[in-house]
């Protein structure tokens, strides 16, 4: 590994942009670590080409999002990449990764939290030290507990805004919307986080809606990545909702990690289903298909990226939900290629059929 | 006791076919195998299966399909873990409840054992599960996993040592990286061995080696590598790449965790001339007949043998 601080003493730091949660890893970065954060540029399609150009062909696709938007953040300045653990092919993205960017010939300091990943908690603690070798506990526990409570305002307001934002004349989900996305990359301070969460739930409860009493409501599920991820799914929760849709979605950082209740628990309410975990996610992908299914939505789409093991599997099993629940179900694989004129023909399609059916029942 | 027990011969039939059949023999339960893989059973896979999932899913299907009405139950068991960093591919965690899915209307039974070690289910434990659920006493089940083991053991050891016997062989040496299903199946792999024999090489497996010797050294070449079957492989290409002619990475399309892997090596060995071949249900062995030659040739030319 090539060696650590640079003149300034701080390392520029940086890690793949995920979802709108970059903001929060900025945070733990600059508050937690008192080191600097290289916030790249939101994802283009160019971030996704120059990725997949230096990938192999089938490795799935947020692979190739990744190491597109480390190649942004090297060019912005970073010396210091991270890489998260995980489970699933993620935990080995790090390594491949690293292979890929040395290869072609950056000079980085590259933490994988893979290569700390031992199974005990403490391990992982050398990782964050190797960022930040004069860290205190204190200080760098209370932020930390700062950027969960931000995911969970992240996942709070984001979650309001796709069930109403379809059904906003004026605009004030949407502008409220981005004004508080703005805010989450900058903040600096607990005071600021709740100011900004503030100022978005009050702006949404003022907002004058024109919502019928049964919209129609679309669950969508499926791949941890692809569906948090606007720009990997082409943004299709706000298209949905500008078609008037209702559009929930139980997966997010705060329901799957942080307060998850748990494979055993979710397992129970589907065993006529499946009676094993099938993959990271296959459990609440198909526990989440279901409950939107009993309560009356009226179709779900279910989403992944090309190449995505754990969720191909799950699909036989939503097969079965949409038979046994009369549900339709819309199955999106996105790749490099998906483009958005061809998933807006699907997704009209899908709409129109959705729309007749609650019509005729 | 009448019930019998139907062994899909694909995927993990190829790596624990000798423990299954000892086991239940030895409990006195009739087993019923599917066969070799033959077009229908893979055509047959291929309709049942989702399209995006990797030939030895479709293929695995095909088997579970003829096996159908033939037997009380057909065993799929759910296979994940050995330790940490030790996984199966997630396709081994989701096959029992794949199968149950798919075949949800036709009236089958199925028979299940999870090995899970990291949620501290073991071998030992998934197959006193497995005979009790079937009405043995716990003290046959263990018996019989005993003596199971001991001959999956033996059988083993042998077929490693007649494999690192070829190393010692003159000719040349083409060391083949692919899971044990895909090497050999009679659709799949088989062929490419048979051809490279044609041709005058010495194919040699690199998973069939010493286990747990291979986990550890597969570290050499990728130190955050967590798939046990990929760890075994690369483990095998860590002791032996020096000592052959060529690589063929050998794949069955799309398979998640040697896209990945197959890659790490292409970046690590770079010494040894490599092969990257990926197996789909369309291509057929003419594709790979022309290039497996022309590997051959490379190798002649370059060692300038041609
Ligand atoms: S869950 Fe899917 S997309 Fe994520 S790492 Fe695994 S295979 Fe890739
Ligand atoms: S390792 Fe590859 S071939 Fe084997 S089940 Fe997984 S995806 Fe399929």
């Amino acid at each position: 590994m090539t060696p650590g601080p640079i003149a300034t003493g701080k390392k520029k730091i940086a890690f793949p942009r995920v979802a709108d949660y970059s903001g929060v890893f900025r945070y733990w970065v600059e508050q937690c670590l008192d080191q600097t954060y290289i916030l790249q540029p939101k994802c283009t399609h160019h971030t996704l080409e120059v990725g997949a150009r230096y990938s192999p062909d089938s490795v799935c696709t947020p692979f190739k999002t990744a190491l597109g938007s480390m190649i942004e953040a090297l060019d912005l300045g970073a010396d210091t990449l991270v890489m998260s653990h995980g489970l699933c092919r993620l935990g080995y993205y790090g390594e491949l990764m690293e292979q890929i960017l040395r290869d072609l010939g950056y000079q980085f300091e590259f933490v994988n939290f893979a290569a700390y990943s031992t199974g005990r908690s403490k391990d992982l603690l050398k990782g964050v030290k190797q960022l930040a070798p004069k860290m205190k506990a204190a200080r760098f526990l209370t932020h930390v507990m700062d950027g969960v409570k931000m995911c969970a305002y992240i996942d709070d307001i984001t979650s309001k805004y796709y069930q109403n934002c379809g059904f906003d004349p004026s605009g004030t989900y949407r502008a409220a919307f981005k004004r508080f996305l703005r805010a989450m990359d900058m903040v600096h301070s607990r005071p600021e986080i709740d100011e900004a969460y503030r100022e978005a739930s009050y702006a949404f409860a003022q907002a004058p809606l024109d919502k019928p009493e049964r919209p129609l409501r679309v669950g969508v599920v499926g791949e941890f990545f692809t569906v948090m991820d606007a720009f990997s799914n082409l943004d299709l929760e706000q298209t949905l909702a500008d078609m008037g849709v209702e559009v929930h979605r139980w997966m997010n950082v705060s329901n799957r990690i942080f307060h998850y209740p748990g494979e055993k628990n979710l397992n129970v309410e589907i065993r006529d289903l499946c009676t094993y975990e099938m993959g990271p996610t296959s459990t609440a992908t198909i526990w989440a298909a279901r409950k939107y299914a009993r309560r009356g939505f009226d179709g779900l789409i279910h989403v992944k990226s090309a190449g995505c093991t754990p969720e191909i599997d799950v699909m036989p099993v939503l097969q079965t939900i949409g038979r046994e629940e009369k549900i339709p179900i819309l199955y999106l694989t996105y790749d490099v290629q998906t483009g958005e004129a061809g998933l807006m023909t699907r997704l009209e399609a899908f709409y129109d059929m959705l729309a007749m059916r609650k019509e005729v029942l | 006791m009448s019930a019998t027990v139907g062994l899909p011969q694909g995927m993990l039939y190829h790596r624990y076919g000798l423990l299954w059949r000892t086991f239940f023999q030895e409990l006195g339960i009739e087993t019923v195998r599917s066969g070799q893989t033959t077009k229908e059973i893979m055509d047959r896979g291929a309709a049942l299966c989702v399209d995006e999932a990797c030939l030895s899913a479709k293929i695995f299907l095909g088997h579970v399909d003829a096996l159908v009405g033939r037997c009380t139950y057909i065993l799929v068991p759910r296979v994940s873990s050995f330790g940490h960093k030790r996984m199966m591919c997630t396709r081994f965690e989701a096959m029992p409840d794949i199968v149950r899915n798919v075949f949800r209307d036709r009236g089958q039974q199925f028979l299940h054992y999870d090995l899970d070690v990291n949620q501290h289910h073991d071998e030992p434990d998934a197959f006193l599960a497995l005979g009790t659920a079937l009405g043995c006493t716990k003290k046959a089940a263990k018996k019989a996993y005993a003596a199971a083991k001991k001959e999956e053991r033996r059988r083993y050891k042998e077929r490693v040592a007649a494999e690192e016997a070829l190393y010692k062989k003159e000719g040349m040496k083409i060391l083949i990286a692919a899971h044990s299903y895909v090497i050999e199946d009679p659709y799949l792999g088989r062929p490419v061995l048979d051809i490279l024999k044609g041709l005058g090489a010495i194919p040699i497996r690199a998973d069939l080696t010493d286990r747990e010797a291979a986990v550890k050294r597969s570290a050499e070449l990728s130190p955050t590598i967590k798939w046990e079957m990929n760890r075994e492989i690369l483990g095998g290409l860590a002791a032996h790449w020096d000592q052959v002619d060529g690589i063929v990475l050998l794949s069955a399309f799309p398979c998640g965790p040697d896209s990945m892997v197959n890659e790490i090596i292409l970046h690590q060995i770079r010494d040894v001339p490599i092969l990257n071949l990926t197996l789909d249900a369309q291509s057929g062995t003419a594709g790979v007949e022309t290039r497996l030659e022309s590997f051959v040739d490379i190798i002649h030319f370059k060692e300038g043998t041609l």
